[in-house]
Formats: C-alpha cells, sequence, structure tokens
C-alpha cells in the first residue's frame, strides 16, 4: 500500500489550512456565496438536497484498516453513523456542516485521506480494479500505474481548469472491473508481443446525457511515456474540448466531433512536440511507487484448504462462496466481495459499526487492505481459503454476508433525489423493490449474472447506459417515471443499452424486471446470460414480455 | 385552490439544513413555513433572504397548495426536501410526524419546483 511521503502529507495540510481559512472567510461574509462555491466544490463540499454532503477520495478504491476506522470515525462524529460508497470508488457523507468541514478534513489527513479530486474540472480520482495485486491473470499491478497518475495529475496546474471533469481508469485484467471504457480516458495494460508493457489507450468513453463507449487511439503505448501522452491528450481536449455548453464540454463530444482517428492524429501532433523525458516519469520514481505496493507478506499455502472444504457442509458458506469468492493469484487464498446490497437496504450504504468490523476482519484476516469497486461493494483481496470461514461468520454478524456479488440484487444505483439537488426521481426505494421481488437466493443463482444499474437523472451516476438492465428516473409531468434500457454493458464487451419503450410509473418497475427475467428464463440457452440472450434475440420478446398487458403504461 | 402560494426555503449556510421562513425568521420545520399570499411579499422576502449572505445559502421560492387545508409544496421535490429522504424516515424533519408530515407524505403528483429552476437559471 502507497504511504505518504513528507511532500504528500505537506501538499494535503497546506491545502486543508487553506480551506479552513476560506471556510472562516465564507462565515465572516468575506467570500461571498458565489466565490466561495467554487472553493468549496474543489474540496469536495457540495450542497446538495437537504444537506452539504462531503465526497472523500479513495484513490484508484484502495483502503487500508486504519482508513476504513477513520471513515467510520467520521460517519459516527460528524454524520448520522453511515456513508455512502460511490460508483466512482469515492466516500459520500451525506450529513456534514460546513463549519465542521475544516476538522473533518485535518482528522482524515491523519489517515491520509482527502478530499482532492473528488469535484471540479479537474482529473478526477483514478478509478482501478479492486483486484489489484490479487487478480491471477492481471499484466502488473494497476495501482502502480494509477498511482502515478494520482501524484502527475494532483494540482496540475495546467489540467486544474478544463472544460469540464475528466476521469481515468486504469486496468490491467483481460476481466474489466473499472469500466475502462465508459471513462474519459481507459488504460488498459498489456503485455505486446515483444514482452514489453505497454497500454491500450482507450479515449472518449462516458455517461451522462449523450452515451458514449471510448475509442482506441494507440493500441501499444510503452509504459513508460505514460504521462507524456496523457499530457498530450489533455492538452489537445484544454484547446478544443467545449467551453461554451457545459452539455458539450467532455472529452467524448470532441473526439466523437472529430473521428477518434483525427483525434488521434492532434494528440501525436502535440506529443511529437513535447519534451518527452521531461514530462515522464523517472524510473527512478516508478521504482519507489512500484516498491510500495507488492509488499504483501503472502504464507506458502496448499492450494486446497480443508478447513475450506469443509465448511461448504454448511449451506449458508457454500453460497457465499460460491458467489462471493474468487481465485486468487496465490495459491491457498481466495478474494472476498462484500455486498453492500443487503435485500431492501440502500446499495453502497455502510454502516459506522459496520465500517469497523470490516477494518477489524481485514486487519485479522486480510493483511489489512479492503477495496472498494466502483460497483459499490467492498472486497477483502487477500484471505486465506482457510480463514474464509471465520471471514464469512464476522460478515454474517455485521448484516454484510449477502450472497449476491453479480446477481440480479447486486445493484448500482445513485443516490437519487432522496440526497441529491440534480435528481429528477428517487433511484433507491426503486433498487430496494426489485431487491425485495429476488429477494429468494435460489432464485437469484438461478437466474445468474444480470446487472442492473439505476440513474436518477441523465447525469447516469447510476451508470444505467451500461446496465445489462438500466433504469433511469425520469420527470414525466411531475411524476417519477422510470425508462428502462437493455443491452448495455461496463466490462470489456462494453456496450450502451437500448431503451426498451414508454417509461413506467414507479410502481411497476419491479414487476417489470421480474417480468423480464421471466422472459430470459423461458428462452436462454445453455450457459447464455442475460446479456447474451438479449444480444442472440434482440428487444422482441423483452419489449412483448413487458408491454404486453400495456396501455397501462 | 388557492393561486400562487409560496414559501421561501434556503439551506443554513454553517449547517447546511433546510430552512424556512417562519412567521417571525427562520426555522428549520416546514410547519412553521409562512405562507406568502401576495406575490410581491413573497419576492420581497426572497431579496431579503439574498441579502442574508451571513446565514443563508440558495434562497428561493417554491409553490405550495392547500390540500385539505395544508399548505402542500407542488413538486415532490420539495416535498422531499421538506420531509428528508424518504428512505430514513427517522432523519430530517420528517421524523417528527404530525398531520402536515403525512400530509406532505402523501400528496402527489404536481410539477417540478419551479422555484429551482430560477436558481439554475441565475447560476
Amino acid at each position: 500500500m502507497f504511504q505518504y511521503d513528507a511532500i504528500d502529507r505537506a501538499m494535503v495540510a497546506d491545502r486543508n489550512a487553506e480551506f479552513r481559512d476560506q471556510v472562516g472567510r465564507r462565515l465572516t461574509g468575506e467570500l461571498t456565496e458565489d466565490q466561495f462555491k467554487p472553493l468549496r466544490l474543489m474540496n469536495g463540499l457540495y450542497l446538495q438536497l437537504h444537506s452539504y454532503m462531503l465526497r472523500v477520495a479513495i484513490p484508484y478504491g484502495a483502503l487500508t484498516s486504519a482508513k476504513m476506522r477513520a471513515l467510520a470515525h467520521v460517519a459516527r462524529r460528524w454524520d448520522k453513523g453511515y456513508g455512502h460508497f460511490t460508483t466512482r470508488q469515492n466516500i459520500q457523507f451525506h450529513w456534514i456542516r460546513l463549519s465542521d468541514t475544516p476538522d473533518v478534513l485535518d482528522y482524515l489527513a491523519t489517515a491520509e485521506l482527502h478530499a482532492i479530486q473528488t469535484s471540479g474540472n479537474c482529473i478526477r480520482n483514478t478509478t482501478s480494479d479492486p483486484f489489484a495485486g490479487a487478480a491471477a491473470e492481471e499484466v502488473d499491478d494497476p495501482r502502480v500505474w494509477s498511482e502515478v497518475i494520482r501524484q502527475w495529475s494532483t494540482f496540475h496546474p495546467e489540467f486544474t481548469y478544463l472544460p469540464r471533469k475528466f476521469k481515468i481508469a486504469v486496468t490491467a485484467s483481460p476481466q474489466d472491473r473499472t469500466a475502462a471504457r465508459a471513462h474519459d480516458i481507459g488504460l488498459v495494460v498489456r503485455r505486446n508481443r515483444e514482452g514489453r508493457l505497454g497500454f491500450e489507450v482507450i479515449v472518449g468513453g462516458g455517461m451522462g446525457r449523450t452515451p458514449y463507449i471510448g475509442a482506441t487511439i494507440r493500441e501499444h503505448l510503452p509504459a513508460e511515456h505514460l504521462l507524456s501522452y496523457l499530457t498530450a491528450i489533455l492538452r489537445v481536449y484544454n484547446r478544443f474540448g467545449r467551453r461554451d455548453n457545459l452539455y458539450k464540454a467532455r472529452i467524448k463530444i470532441l473526439v466523437a466531433s472529430l473521428g477518434a482517428a483525427e483525434f488521434g492524429r492532434l494528440v501525436d501532433e502535440a506529443w511529437d512536440g513535447m519534451d518527452r523525458p521531461r514530462a515522464d516519469l523517472p524510473d527512478v520514481e516508478l521504482a519507489r511507487i512500484r516498491a510500495s505496493f507488492g509488499l504483501v507478506d503472502f504464507r506458502t499455502l496448499p492450494p486446497r484448504s480443508e478447513r475450506f472444504e469443509a465448511a461448504r457442509a454448511d449451506k449458508a458458506f457454500a453460497r457465499f462462496a460460491r458467489n462471493n469468492i474468487v481465485p486468487h493469484k496465490i495459491p491457498g487464498y481466495g478474494i472476498v466481495q462484500v455486498s453492500l446490497k443487503g435485500i431492501g437496504e440502500v446499495p453502497g450504504d455502510c454502516s459506522a459499526d459496520q465500517m469497523d468490523a470490516l477494518a477489524d476482519l481485514a486487519e485479522r484476516y486480510g493483511h489489512g487492505e479492503i477495496r472498494v469497486t466502483h460497483e459499490q461493494n467492498l472486497v477483502l483481496p487477500h484471505v486465506a481459503l482457510d480463514d474464509a470461514p471465520a471471514v464469512h461468520e464476522g460478515l454474517a454478524a455485521m448484516g454484510l454476508a449477502t450472497p449476491n456479488i453479480n446477481l440480479v440484487s447486486d445493484m448500482i444505483a445513485c443516490p437519487g433525489l432522496d440526497y441529491c439537488a440534480l435528481a429528477n426521481a428517487r433511484a433507491i426505494p426503486i433498487a430496494q423493490a426489485i431487491s425485495e421481488t429476488f429477494a429468494d437466493p435460489d432464485r437469484a443463482e438461478a437466474v445468474g449474472e444480470l446487472k442492473i444499474k439505476i440513474s436518477g437523472c441523465i447525469n447516469a451516476c447510476g451508470h444505467h447506459h451500461v446496465g445489462h438492465i438500466g433504469i433511469l428516473g425520469v420527470d414525466k409531468k411531475g411524476e417519477e417515471f422510470y425508462q428502462l434500457t437493455l443491452g448495455g454493458s461496463g466490462a470489456e464487451d462494453a456496450a450502451i443499452g437500448h431503451v426498451l419503450g414508454p417509461a413506467l410509473a414507479a410502481d411497476r418497475v419491479a414487476d417489470a424486471i421480474d417480468k423480464l427475467v421471466d422472459a430470459y428464463l423461458a428462452i436462454r440457452q445453455p450457459q447464455e446470460r442475460f446479456l447474451d440472450t438479449y444480444r442472440r434475440t434482440g428487444v422482441g420478446p423483452f419489449k412483448a414480455a413487458v408491454y404486453q398487458d400495456a396501455h397501462q403504461a | 385552490m388557492t393561486a400562487s402560494l409560496k414559501v421561501l426555503t434556503a439551506n443554513d449556510l454553517a449547517g447546511g439544513q433546510v430552512v424556512f421562513r417562519s412567521g417571525t425568521g427562520w426555522s428549520d420545520r416546514y410547519a412553521d413555513a409562512w405562507i406568502f399570499e401576495d406575490a410581491a411579499a413573497a419576492d420581497a422576502a426572497l431579496d431579503a433572504a439574498r441579502a442574508a449572505t451571513l446565514t443563508l445559502a440558495d434562497p428561493y421560492l417554491i409553490d405550495v397548495a392547500a390540500v385539505d387545508g395544508l399548505p402542500v409544496p407542488t413538486s415532490y421535490r420539495e416535498r422531499i426536501r421538506a420531509l428528508g429522504p424518504t428512505i430514513h424516515p427517522d432523519m430530517g424533519p420528517q421524523a417528527e410526524g404530525g398531520a402536515l408530515v403525512r400530509a406532505l407524505q402523501q400528496a402527489q403528483g404536481a410539477a417540478r419546483s419551479s422555484g429551482r429552476l430560477g436558481l439554475i437559471r441565475r447560476k
């Protein structure tokens, strides 16, 4: 796990002191709201529907037990005892007071946490693979490159006032757990035929009101040129990206209007004209960053754990093991996924007590590491299979052992109109209703992988465009309605979903999902996921299932 | 239904909580909200709220309508804002319960807050 050096510490301390001064000047009237608002946003503090919300960065989704305990403390002392893990691997506290924020930030800094890069038109917190350092098939540790990007982009003077916010994802596995193709830049670490490490560079993906799957502008960028090439991309965007229209300001619009080939040519032109050795990371710094990861003290274990196998006699553990534990690169270890999607619960919410319990479990059984996923779950990346039954027991005691990873009730939902000032409709109650509909774990397992993603407005924080089933809340003549899309994916087979038909009233959504699932079960072929069946058959049978008794739509 | 009843709302600057202009000052209970029947008086109160930059953030007027004699915001957004998150009935002003809270919880339909749209336009 990367540790701050003196420079990192000083940077965060300076920033916090500066913001404390700004908050003080706002409260005494020296700064107007119009002057203060952009400053507040650059420190992750939003004014939402009911209160201020503080978004705390979790760089590339990596937490330690100590950091998790710090989050629990913030939740308890300055909030209402819980936090909300977001679709960007961050955490939001929904009830923070402006006047407390400087103290909250100072406290977070003691655990090497901050709210930098969580808002504003800068390069935001980099998304990465929650299985980093644990996945067997990964080419390299993506956290190394995410940390390189973090250091390069934090307070980058040239890229602090971009046309719009900018999100980068780094993945190093064939299975994409970062939604790389839905980011402004997606980086896929690969080795070429000569074995050289490099990146497939994907640009111009994004969600919002104009969704795009990103286009590859370079198949294999040599890894040592990452920063100069990123600089070239950002320069082209900073120069040509639109600043006259908020809705056309993201890089995806620029890439789409120029075409990926022309955009790539402009990037190459900027890159060729650059003093690359000056822009690229020195090898010695890369080595320092690399050395700070990969220090996990794994034991030598037999690949098969007798204790693990014996525990499978317990039905609940067997189900948990089937759905929530996946193989680790080290024999005898597993990656334990912790669902924050308890049946009827709020997706992504975690109480302070749950955070503390997770910190304890990670410390005792998981080398002190916890990861946050963009699907609003948590991961204990390094658990010896021998310890998995004890971890399961500990999770179950805290209501955290829901065995539904990647199943129908493992939904993404944005906070929606229950919290968010931008939302048109609520998202969480829809998720809760669907979750209750599929509460039977046998049925959920029979349905198999099905990713439902719910957004309360077209800004698409709930990633509905890339849901196998996407649900978008809209305001239809003053009432909450929900538009369904089918066939999206945020994984390596990324795609934007297609609208199924007229929007549905809130109380019809869960039933419609039920009908879609029944339609799928009736026509699926062996080994087909919901998404595969949809891709084979097209929308026909699904549309019929939802709208056959229509006219009530 | 009386035409164009208004309530003036804002967020408390230091705390962030939702507040309403009452008969005497500002309250975090919707039940205390002053119902403006006169558009000019509502606008004047809004101007005064905008000037109160030391205590308030983002003041705006919302539309309310009398439902069974109780003043209910016409947009569901403003009803949720006046109540607290619907998923946590124990949080926000709705926790205290009562007839008015129930009226807001049971109200249906109506358009989005015109006051908020004005706020967005202003930005």
